[in-house]
């Protein structure tokens, strides 16, 4: 023992066991408190930050000192670490782009923490922003992490942000269909329906005379955090009112065009034959 | 029976279940098994007389369980939980300079209670009312939505036990006309009082700045002058300031965001 420890190295090295025991703990803790401490008396988003921000800036602490009680200097360390930084930048050029695209998503904020954003095709919530990624949780909660990188790269749709939201519904009616009526109605549902906002007032736009219907655009507000009830309710309840009323919703469908305009195909049905099946024939007149 | 008091109520055990009515509000009590049960439904769905007599088969119950057993319950009206727009009927123009009183009606909440700490079971709107958004696409405040006559005098109307009267002073201190269909009326800071076995809430202030500006509004905890021995039987939901200063008659949507695909 005595030839391969010096009575020094044990020093040292209880010392430095005892700086990482008393240390770990205590930076997870402060790390916890600080992240309890911002999530309730801001948000989610900066109670993340503020649990980063601590447990790094502990990190770092903690390393310089355990090196300055192994003797280590930092100066030459700094020195060489320009020569390795060249050679790590070339080597890790995705992580440190990745880390790069961490600060400006944490400067910009387009998302945080608790949020519903759309990336290419993936809709979730957002659970954490670290250094390299992202991590969302989808609604058939699965785990989805997306790079730093790609999230600055391509278009992220914030489904959240501002508090309320418009649900644009398509509504198909028959061309018989009188449209003022129709629009008193889908005024009605909206004002029924619980999720629907009075105002911004509803709106009903006349979009398009189309194949087999008249296309109508109705568009209502609500609470963001309520937008799903109002898309789930609103159909439904222009449903259930439309066949109450006796409006059609026409299917797509197709009118044979027998030479006269809007005239029908006249159709002739002929006396039953000997096998007993009857038989009909078209009819130009 | 109809709620036109307001306080404590016994329960009857068992099976039965005691009836109540407020506006809209079909409510049915019952004490069983130590357990406080609650139902309820809104006019329409639940006015057949059969309906009245007894609890409809398809009334949702929701029990609780006190700490305290025991057969008493506490009613008592109190102000929504949201701020209200107040819809005037007739538009209405005050011209620069004028003060003038008008009084709107809101429907109450029915808060149900027990114990000695009045431990709120829960809040039941009278009359159901549909929800706004006071503000812009990109900020404001969720609010009720009522349409009231915002009439000058309160003489001749009929009394409802489920309507609060409300006086609002409003003050023009502008150039121009203040024109307003619509404002916003922050109800969390009223008190609730009973007058002539009516409820009324304290008297509220507002001084319109104009358009750009925040208007000055101050609950001022006691009604108009002339109305004496009002009893005090809710406090406001939200008494920390007596008066704020904040948007109150128009908030302006950009019609792009509204009318845009």
């Amino acid at each position: 023992m005595e030839t391969y420890f010096s009575e020094e190295f044990l020093q040292l090295s209880f010392k430095i066991a005892l700086i990482l025991i008393i240390t770990i703990p205590v930076l997870f803790l402060l790390r916890g408190w600080a992240r309890n401490f911002f999530t309730k008396k801001y948000a989610p988003h900066y109670g993340m930050l503020a649990g980063k921000l601590v447990f790094y800036t502990g990190l770092i602490i903690l390393v310089v000192t355990i090196m300055g009680q192994l003797g280590i200097s930092l100066a030459p360390l700094l020195g060489a670490a320009g020569i390795v930084g060249i050679a790590l930048g070339f080597a890790s050029q995705t992580s440190v782009s990745n880390i790069i695209s961490g600060l400006f998503l944490i400067a910009e904020q387009p998302f945080k923490v608790d949020d519903i954003i759309t990336v290419n095709n993936t809709t979730g919530v957002v659970i954490s922003i670290d250094v390299l990624s992202a991590k969302l949780r989808t609604f058939d909660n699965q785990f989805v992490r997306i790079p730093n990188e790609t999230l600055i790269k391509t278009e992220v749709r914030n489904l959240t942000r501002f508090p309320i939201r418009r649900f644009n519904a398509k509504v198909s009616v028959a061309y018989k269909e009188d449209i003022s009526k129709v629009k008193e109605i889908l005024m009605d549902v909206a004002d029924k329906n619980e999720f629907a906002l009075s105002e911004p007032k509803p709106i009903i736009l006349f979009d398009a005379f189309g194949a087999s219907s008249i296309d109508l655009l109705f568009l209502v507000w609500a609470p963001v955090s309520e937008f799903l009830q109002l898309r789930n309710t609103i159909q439904e309840d222009i449903k259930a009112r439309f066949d109450e009323e006796g409006i059609e919703i026409p299917f797509p469908h197709v009118s044979l065009y027998s030479g006269s305009a809007s005239k029908a195909i006249p159709i002739e049905i002929s006396d039953t034959d000997s096998s007993g099946s009857g038989k009909f024939k078209g009819r130009n007149k | 029976m109809n709620i036109d008091k307001w306080g404590e109520f016994t329960l009857s055990s068992g099976e039965k279940a005691d009836f109540f009515r407020l506006g809209d509000l079909r409510l049915w009590l019952k004490y069983k098994d130590e357990e406080i049960w609650i139902g309820h439904q809104y006019a329409g769905h639940a006015d057949s007389k059969e309906a009245l007599d007894s609890p409809p088969e398809d009334l949702e119950w929701a029990r609780w369980a006190p700490k305290e057993p025991g057969n008493t319950i506490k009613l008592m009206p109190v102000f929504p939980d949201l701020p209200l727009v107040v819809n005037s009927e007739y538009p209405l123009r005050v011209n620069p300079g004028a003060s003038i009183q008008i009084f709107t009606r809101i429907p109450v909440w029915l808060r149900i209670s027990i114990g000695k700490n009045d431990t709120v079971l829960t809040e039941l709107p009278s009359i159901k009312l549909s929800r706004t958004w006071f503000g812009t696409p990109i900020e404001g405040e969720l609010c009720f939505w009522a349409i009231t006559k915002a009439r000058r005098s309160l003489s001749n109307v009929e009394r409802k036990p489920h309507m609060v009267s409300c006086p609002i002073q409003i003050t023009n201190k502008t150039e121009e006309d203040l024109n307003f269909d619509k404002f916003c009326f922050r109800v969390e800071r009223l008190k609730l009082f009973v007058y002539n076995e009516e409820l009324w809430s304290d008297e509220t202030r507002i001084v319109y700045q104009g358009e750009e500006q925040y208007s000055d509004i101050n609950m001022s905890g006691r009604l108009p002058k002339g109305m004496e021995n009002a009893k005090l039987i809710s406090p406001p939901r939200k008494p920390e300031h007596r008066s704020l200063a904040t948007r109150t008659f128009k908030m302006i949507f950009d019609e792009s965001f509204l009318f845009g695909k």
